[in-house]
């Protein structure tokens, strides 16, 4: 998945912040997704809140590197390995 | 034994629903236990009318589908003033057996059946299921036990031990509040645990909700303390819900996240035995 793509998804899903987690809840039109629910931690939440059709991975990046104060092959290390993870919602992008 | 009646008020989690028609209308045996007295305030009115109107149902936005691969349940579409049900026979699978419309408050059902039993599966478990929205509640596949001090919860995946647990608790003095489906409600801060109308007659039973257990079967008795985004997604996982709408997800949500504040929660692993009573006693001595 693409930050682009995750920016779309995310209208499919209510977030709830818990402390530094996210709760994501999909909006769903039937009982077999009905209780599907993840949780984001402090890294997830970030990219999470900040995949927006203005990002791109690149200035995601950069704002991960100045929110965490990591270099920019950890930031972009973790913004991969949660795209990928987040490969689980594209079933709720239709 | 059914009851039959014009008029009925019925309390469900101390809220109280007036089932009112024109026609006489058949209460099945298990609200006989939970009817109120006919002069208390209700806070929910469900009228119900004796025949079908499905002309319009091709006209409306489906929002929601009840079904499975083997039973369609129920379907949810959107009116100009609310919400219409159709509601399914569960042996013929598409025959429609009830038409039911709900206001935009929550406070007023018109329900439209084939038969006098206005409630019957699963149109009293809806009707359970929007009072909820209709106050800070929720309603969840769990059991309950309160041994006169603590409400203990139990939920978890079918075939986890629901019943099991609750029999262990039984048979070591706890009241058993239900062992399938409970209501809960926050009440100025405070979770109480309720039972509902079931297929079988029960008492109307309450009890204060201090632990929640998400259990499985173990080869040990072995329990964690769960927090955070953890906690309030694994319980909310277990509660029943018609996620269409955004305002009912962020009413959950935050239900959920206020009870996970007040109330512990553990992940237990347990042996089907007495044992696991003191082992669930001493862990929360522990903290």
């Amino acid at each position: 998945m693409d930050i682009q793509t995750l920016s779309q998804i995310k209208s499919k899903f209510v977030a709830r912040q818990v402390a530094d987690e996210l709760v994501i809840v999909p909006l769903s039109g039937n009982v077999a997704q009905m209780n599907e629910l993840f949780t984001l931690n402090e890294t997830g939440k970030f990219i999470w809140e900040n995949a927006t059709s203005n990002n791109t991975n690149a200035s995601l990046v950069q704002l991960m590197t100045e929110a965490f104060e990591i270099d920019e092959s950890t930031a972009t290390s973790d913004i991969e390995t949660f795209l990928k993870q987040m490969d689980i919602l594209t079933k709720y992008n239709s | 034994m059914n009851q039959f009646g014009f008029e009925f008020n019925i309390s469900i989690a101390e809220i109280i629903l007036q089932v009112f028609s024109k026609n006489a209308i058949e209460l099945e045996a298990g609200y006989i236990p939970f009817l109120a007295d006919n002069e208390s305030k209700a806070d929910i009115q469900v009228e119900c009318f004796k025949g079908l109107q499905t002309s319009n149902l091709e006209t409306l936005k489906l929002l929601f589908e009840a079904k499975n691969d083997e039973q369609r349940f129920y379907s949810i579409y959107e009116t100009s003033e609310g919400l219409c049900f159709a509601i399914y026979n569960q042996q013929t699978k598409d025959e429609i057996q009830q038409i039911a419309y709900l206001n935009k408050t929550f406070d007023y059902w018109k329900i439209y059946s084939t038969d006098a039993i206005s409630l019957k599966y699963p149109m009293g478990p809806i009707i359970m299921h929007y009072l909820t929205l209709y106050t800070d509640a929720v309603l969840m596949h769990a059991s309950c036990a309160y041994d006169g001090k603590t409400g203990r919860m139990f939920s978890g995946f079918s075939g986890a031990g629901k019943s099991t647990i609750s029999m262990i608790w039984s048979k070591a003095g706890a009241q058993i509040v239900n062992d399938d489906r409970l209501v809960i409600r926050n009440i100025n801060g405070n979770f109480y645990v309720y039972n509902t109308p079931m297929y079988y007659a029960d008492i109307s039973k309450k009890a204060p909700l201090n632990a929640i257990y998400l259990i499985s079967h173990s080869p040990v008795n072995k329990a964690k303390k769960l927090t955070g985004a953890l906690a309030v997604s694994k319980v909310m996982a277990f509660c029943i819900q018609n996620n269409f709408d955004k305002s009912f997800i962020d009413k959950r949500l935050e239900f959920f996240y206020k009870l996970s504040q007040a109330t512990a929660i553990y992940e237990l692993g347990f042996v089907p035995d007495q044992q696991v009573v003191t082992y669930i006693t001493e862990n929360e001595k522990q903290g």
